[in-house]
């Protein structure tokens, strides 16, 4: 009985797997940052709506991320500097998770801004949103503990 | 000594934890990134909220959206100079809006502006207005007409907050009784 999770264990942080991981993951990154850095106008009013930021801080918020997460895919996807990145990964999956949940919780509808800003009906704020979050914020800290 | 002292406490703090460093690193690879991109780009827009403090307007869009307070707005809509545009919700214009405004509700543009364009000439002036001052509804509407080639979006200054403190005429096109449904 003791056997059947760590060989579980042992697959889930197998390098291979953790390799493909990291760059699965950051695919994910870069392709949700293209339309965020191609529109920051638009990314810095979806920011506004998650009311979490000082108005001051909202522009510079908006073009910093997508930039974070274009870096952090790309390293990723190279595979160069995978713990450092899986540690920013899992910095911004856990940022995403407090956002959607604050959101939620205080009733805001607001877009997700996760991959669309160009639209503005993209996919809204939700607890289905908070599920893929927690996804993606596993497998980016097994690729930071373990990667 | 302190600075000897620092230095090889960061340098124990780099040894133990290099991720975190590389990290920072990272970031800071990122904020160059952002710097070149934002400024390449045609609609990049400042680090800070524009000097009329509107959030993310893009720097050419800066001197090219002018506002107006309420009095200037009523004149506009008494000489029928302006068509007005209510970015509010659409419940909120059932309830009560200035008359003859038109409502494209900005967070469901997707499905309200193909709805709405044709009664929208490129060459109006279009007075837009959303809950109050600083509702931003009404700068991303103007920001996606100028984005289109609509060459004069104007800014009711405080919205609708400005307009009702000041008492000016507004209607409510569905009786109290159905508002209540």
């Amino acid at each position: 009985m003791k056997r059947l999770p760590s060989l579980a264990w042992r697959l889930i942080t197998h390098r291979t797997l953790l390799r493909l991981m990291g760059m699965g993951l950051g695919v994910v990154f870069i392709y949700a940052s293209l339309d965020k850095i191609a529109h920051p106008d638009r990314f810095a009013d979806v920011v506004r709506e998650y009311d979490m930021l000082p108005l001051i801080f909202i522009n510079g918020f908006a073009l910093m991320m997508p930039a974070v997460e274009v870096v952090t895919g790309v390293t990723l996807v190279l595979g160069l500097w995978r713990r450092a990145a899986g540690l920013l990964a899992s910095a911004l999956c856990a940022a995403f998770l407090v956002a959607i949940a604050q959101a939620d919780l205080r009733g805001l509808k607001v877009e997700c801004g996760c991959f669309d800003v160009s639209g503005m009906s993209a996919t809204q704020a939700s607890w289905g949103l908070f599920v893929r979050d927690i996804g993606l914020l596993a497998a980016s800290a097994l690729v930071w503990r373990k990667g | 000594m302190r600075r000897r002292v620092l230095l090889s406490w960061a340098g124990g703090l780099a040894r133990r934890f290099p991720h975190v460093i590389r990290a920072a690193a990272l970031v800071g690879i990122a904020f160059i990134c952002a710097a070149l991109t934002n400024a390449a780009n045609p609609l990049g827009i400042r680090w800070t909220p524009s000097p009329d403090g509107r959030i993310g307007l893009p720097r050419v869009f800066e001197k090219r959206l002018p506002e107006v307070n309420a009095r200037q707005a009523l004149e506009m809509l008494r000489s029928g100079k302006a068509i007005f545009v209510d970015s509010r919700d659409a419940k909120d214009y059932q309830d009560n809006h200035i008359p003859g405004a038109l409502n494209i509700p900005m967070r469901e543009w997707n499905t309200a502006w193909p709805k709405m364009r044709h009664r929208l000439p490129k060459t109006r002036t279009l007075l837009l207005y959303c809950y109050g001052g600083k509702c931003g509804l009404s700068t991303r509407m103007a920001k996606r007409l100028l984005e289109l080639g609509y060459q004069k979006p104007v800014i009711l200054e405080y919205g609708w907050k400005e307009w009702t403190e000041a008492r000016y005429p507004t209607v409510s096109p569905l009786p109290p009784e159905k508002k209540e449904r």
